[in-house]
């Protein structure tokens, strides 16, 4: 059997007892650490768990999963998801595979980003598409994510925003000689994505397809959500682009604000505001009883 | 002898339209060198009676040693004309005064040099063609000339070696005129081929003063013209109608004292007006000198009234010859008058060649500078070669000032060849220490040098590596960076004796690979440093230069090698298709063959990635029967960004196809860098975008997913189009007599040589034999082909195309060209076998 169990966004703890019962039994027990991290080491969970882990990188999972699913047909093996299996980042493609190995499959869910940023006081109910932002590079800068916004501002909705991690990605140069060197982790904040998310909006304002949102659009960047040092604070994409170090370290995201925005919201988001002035000027001229 | 100081030559420098930057440029051994020295005796270089032997511009041992140019060399001149009335022939351009700067550039013959010569052309507008007047036009000579006008640089041309016509053949008056007529002809029929509306008609003719004919090794030479202004006040006609009556068919009929154009009068034959005015005088001291007519030799020095000092009249045979034809007829005058009369000023040149020299935009700053070759503008400085200085392991850049005025201590930006406007890739501010003027072997500092010349620049060897653009203007865009006639396409892995000389080494390639334009150095897949030439002799030279010099250690040097290129012959079988690891992308490929002349355009640098999409797709169409959409969706070419494969979009309406683009073309740039086959780069392959399915978050289609994505399917695609394995072949021109002909086609058939054309000179008993040979096989070649002919046959190599060798395919591995990949790829140090396309093909 192949157990995809969710760790949730915390520490080891938050793992459910249903998963620790199958993570304890289990034969092999796989991490997947590329798409999220968790914010204590393996080590921790290995400490935790009693047992050894072993950590799963992007090309052990997209290029040597038959290691992975290896004899699952008859033992069990535990491949951990960080957040939910199927959450942010989707596993089916290892599922995908199990089924073609006729292995079955079970999964065990637990707290994603996509559940979780309900923090922040927004009602998940007025969520739109989800989209993800990328570092940008001299010569790469993927904007459809701009278009995704565009669809959810139209009717008014919020947009969760994921930002790029980079964990253990290969240079350019590495890949092209197949050297397996990696480049130390990077992480995106959300100062980063605030002034990545302007600088499309630049872009795009001057091939006449811009005004989607601009320096005075209310955001609210998280970091470390679902831990114990989770932080929330909220003003305009030009605030936020300053306010990395009040946020601390990674991982963070980001929340745009739809124009549908309730009251009972805007009160809550208003305690993290950089400016409640501010906050208050920008959300009674643009976002208080909007439709 | 005119003895002139740093001050006087600056001066010179600032009255533009009085500068001419010419090249020496002609066929091997056809007497560049040597002519070359008989101008310099005119500037007071090296003393008259050295000029002939001296070769004064090649400056290193192994060149006085072989006698032949290796490496080109640059040498100012002072120039004068004698008289007013001449400053009137000075057409279509302004002068100022009559003295005159003359910056001369001797480049190599050999082709193996060629490079050389591209970067003598880059920094010159006019261009003196020097022909053998019995070996005629030459494959080499043809090569100049055409790189010459690509350059839009105007030729002159001398004959050379006329002495040996007399001496050695003992032709008659009529032939040695038919002679000059037929080469000329050939030479014209080269230009006029090349013809370049902007540059107008530069076709020679004597009657024009734009041809000369002489003896570089006797130091002597004359133009019609100058003829013509001697017979002009004897008969009393205008200079210029004089000139047309001493070419072609015009005769003076001595019984009616009337010029005509038949060549009989009553029957019997005329004697044509070249031959009695300007032949017959040289014949008759020819004639008089060797055969000892004392008597004669003195009538006729005081009829031309040539001046002769008294110990010189006691000389006899071919030194007496020397001295009075060179009193009579001096070269360097002759050379003078028709480089003054006759070459661009950098100011009339620069006006057509502006446009040419720049990549940027012709309405800013930068391209405006250059047209109006003004030394206020921002300054555009072309660094054309690097030369080396007596301090080891510098350089001076070598280069010239297009606009601005460059002086010591400037700030300039130095951009490479790899340089963008707007980035920072390539591109270094620094100061220039000093500049320099370059004469010949030595150096003379000068504290600045405006628009217009050409000067040597110390300090910024450093931060380019061969060539590059220098400016002072922020948004500048490059001049257009050389291409080269040759390849280097032979190869010698070198590796040291003692491993402790490795520091030494590393550091001798790079001094190697900036001191010559064309030399390619690198470390291969198996970890061996590879040098790589034009020919045999550009390797030996370059290796002889990394040992002894560069790197100044002994080196085991291996057995020549010939790169490789890997092709598709053609289409692919089925759609290929590759998914990303994550498998949420797939890109689906085909691969084409690409056509031959396509490939060879994009070569030469007609076809490039930095043309107008819409005028390049125009072309494609037009010429090569494209489709229009398919040619206006070229992603990119690979490798490099410039070679000769191309990646086109065929998708329709795919959403988000733009934002994997980038990764796409760094894919194919480096699976064209590395083929399938045995990772040699590929050529002549055409690569179609059919469907792309993609994940609709960026974040799951970033580089790290695509790019390998991208490389397998096109290595599927190129397995499934039936590869090939292209192999160098060169050009190879032989003179030699009818009576060693034999021995030539044997030794060419022995290496799978195909002779396609064979000529005799007429006149003579040389015959000219052309041939494809394979690189491959050229290795002793020379040496072969001299035991079979005892020595009488000179072959001139070149590299000229890509052909498929035959033999079956490269992934067969029981076939002759199998075999000749696995060798390849045990020698790289990869698995000896191809592998199959299970390894780069996802089953859908």
């Amino acid at each position: 059997m192949l157990y995809l169990i969710g760790l949730g966004l915390g520490d080891e703890t938050d793992i459910t007892v249903k998963g620790l019962t199958i993570v304890k039994k289990a034969a092999r027990l796989y991490l997947e650490a590329y798409t999220s991290i968790l914010l204590v080491d393996k080590a921790v969970l290995e400490q935790y768990y009693g047992r050894e882990v072993i950590l799963a990188d992007r090309e052990m999972v997209e290029s040597s999963s038959d290691d992975i699913l290896h004899d699952a047909q008859n033992v069990d093996v535990a491949f951990l998801v960080v957040g939910d299996p199927f959450g942010a980042t989707t596993h089916t493609d290892l599922v995908l595979r199990a089924r073609a190995l006729k292995i079955p499959i079970s999964s065990i869910p637990n707290a994603s980003i996509m559940s979780a940023i309900g923090a922040t006081g927004l009602q998940l109910y007025n969520f739109g598409q989800t989209v993800s932002m990328v570092f940008f590079t001299e010569t790469w800068k993927p904007a459809s994510f701009y278009d995704r916004i565009r669809e959810n501002r139209n009717i008014g909705l919020h947009t969760l925003v994921l930002l790029d991690i980079k964990v253990k990605e290969q240079s350019l140069e590495n890949m092209a000689r197949g050297r397996k060197i990696y480049e130390p982790p990077r992480y995106m904040t959300v100062g980063q994505c605030a002034s990545q998310m302007l600088e499309i909006e630049e872009v795009k304002t001057a091939e006449g397809e811009g005004g989607v949102y601009g320096e005075e659009s209310l955001a609210i960047g998280v970091a470390r959500i679902g831990g114990e040092t989770e932080k929330f604070v909220s003003g305009t994409l030009k605030q936020l682009c300053l306010a990395d170090q009040e946020l601390g370290g990674p991982l963070h995201s980001l929340v745009l604000l739809g124009r549908r925005t309730h009251e009972l919201e805007s009160e809550y988001v208003r305690e993290f505001a950089v400016s409640k002035e501010d906050w208050d000027r920008i959300w009674k001229r643009d976002y208080e009883g909007k439709q | 002898m005119v003895n002139f100081t740093i001050e006087e030559v600056r001066a010179l420098m600032d009255k533009a339209t009085n500068v001419r930057n010419m090249s020496v440029i002609a066929h091997v051994d056809h007497g560049k060198s040597t002519l070359t020295d008989s101008l310099l005796s005119k500037a007071g270089i090296i003393s008259a009676a050295k000029a002939g032997d001296a070769r004064a511009t090649d400056t290193r041992a192994d060149e006085q040693e072989r006698g032949i140019t290796i490496k080109s060399t640059a040498i100012s001149l002072y120039g004068n004309l004698q008289d007013d009335e001449d400053l009137k022939d000075i057409v279509g351009q302004k002068t100022d005064g009559r003295d005159f700067l003359i910056n001369l550039i001797d480049s190599p013959g050999h082709v193996d040099f060629s490079s050389e010569v591209t970067a003598a052309l880059r920094v010159t507008d006019g261009a003196l063609v020097v022909v053998d007047t019995i070996e005629g036009v030459c494959v080499q000579t043809e090569t100049v000339l055409r790189q010459a006008l690509g350059e839009r640089i105007k030729p002159v041309v001398i004959i050379n070696k006329v002495d040996r016509a007399l001496l050695e053949l003992q032709v008659s008056k009529e032939d040695l005129y038919q002679s000059f007529s037929r080469t000329i002809e050939s030479v014209n029929v080269v230009i006029s081929t090349y013809f370049d509306k902007s540059l107008g008609d530069v076709q020679v003719y004597p009657y024009k003063g734009t041809v000369a004919f002489g003896s570089g090794l006797h130091g002597w030479a004359f133009t019609v013209r100058q003829f013509a202004q001697r017979y002009a006040k004897k008969f009393g006609v205008d200079r210029n109608k004089m000139m047309e009556r001493l070419w072609g068919d015009n005769y003076f009929n001595p019984h009616t004292k009337k010029w005509t154009n038949k060549g009989t009068h009553d029957g019997k034959p005329l004697e044509r007006a070249f031959n009695q005015f300007i032949l017959d005088p040289i014949f008759r001291i020819f004639a008089a000198v060797m055969n000892f007519k004392k008597d004669e030799i003195a009538t006729l020095i005081d009829k031309l009234n040539i001046k002769i000092s008294p110990e010189d009249r006691e000389k006899e045979g071919k030194q007496l010859l020397k001295v009075v034809m060179r009193t009579f007829l001096p070269a360097a005058d002759a050379l003078m008058e028709m480089m003054i009369l006759h070459l661009p000023s950098p100011v009339t040149a620069q006006k057509y060649r502006a446009e040419t020299l720049y990549e940027g935009p012709t309405d800013d700053e930068a391209c405006i500078g250059i047209r109006d070759c003004d030394p206020k503008a921002p300054l555009m400085l072309y660094v054309s070669k690097m030369v080396p200085t007596s301090d080891k392991g510098r350089f001076y850049a070598f280069g010239r000032v297009f606009a601005g005025t460059v002086r010591s201590g400037l700030k300039v930006r130095i951009q490479g060849p790899n340089y963008t406007p707007g980035k920072k890739d390539d591109l270094f501010i620094k100061a220039i220490q000093r500049t320099v003027l370059m004469m010949g072997g030595k150096v003379d500092p000068i504290d600045d040098v405006p628009a217009g010349n050409i000067l040597g620049l110390v300090g910024i060897d450093q931060f380019l590596l061969k060539s590059g653009t220098l400016t002072t203007s922020d948004t500048a865009h490059n001049l257009k960076v050389m291409r080269f006639s040759v390849s280097p396409v032979v190869q010698r892995s070198v590796e040291v004796k003692n491993a402790q000389d490795l520091p030494k080494l590393v550091e001798g390639l790079k001094r190697l690979s900036k001191s010559d334009p064309c030399v390619l150095t690198f470390i291969n897949e198996a970890g061996d440093h590879v040098v790589a030439g034009a020919g045999e002799l550009h390797l030996e030279i370059c290796l002889k230069d990394l040992e002894e010099d560069h790197a100044g250690v002994p080196l085991r040097i291996s057995d020549p090698v010939v790169p490789y290129r890997e092709t598709v012959t053609a289409k692919s079988s089925m759609t290929a298709l590759s998914k990303s690891p994550n498998k949420h992308n797939r890109l689906y490929m085909i691969a084409e063959p690409l056509d031959e002349e396509v490939s060879k355009e994009i070569e030469a640098g007609r076809i490039t990635p930095r043309d107008d999409f819409k005028a390049r797709a125009r072309i494609l169409a037009d010429d090569f029967g494209w489709d229009v959409t398919d040619a206006r969706k070229i992603w990119c070419f690979g490798p490099d960004t410039n070679g000769a494969n191309l990646l086109v979009d065929q998708t329709k309406a795919v959403q988000y196809l733009n934002e994997i683009k980038d990764s796409v073309v760094s894919g194919f740039q480096w699976a064209s860098r590395e083929g399938p086959i045995c990772e040699e780069p590929m050529r002549s392959c055409r690569f179609n975008i059919m469907d792309v399915t993609l994940h609709a978050d960026a974040i799951h289609r970033g580089g790290g997913q695509l790019i390998p994505t991208a490389r397998r399917v096109l290595y599927a695609a190129a397995l499934l189009a039936e590869p090939g394995l292209l192999e160098p072949i060169f050009l190879v021109e032989i003179q030699v007599p009818e009576s060693a002909m034999g021995g030539v086609y044997g030794v060419l058939t022995r290496r799978r040589g195909h002779v396609f054309n064979e000529q005799q000179r007429p006149g003579t008993p040389l015959f000219t034999i052309k041939a494809y040979l394979p690189v491959m096989e050229s290795f002793g070649f020379n040496a072969d082909l001299r035991s079979h002919t005892s020595g009488q046959a000179f072959p001139q190599m070149v590299f000229d195309h890509w052909q498929l060798l035959p033999g079956g395919s490269p992934i067969d591995a029981t076939s002759k060209v199998g075999q000749t990949v696995q060798e390849m790829r045990k020698r790289k140090g990869i698995k000896v076998e191809v592998p199959g396309i299970e390894n780069y093909y996802d089953k859908l």
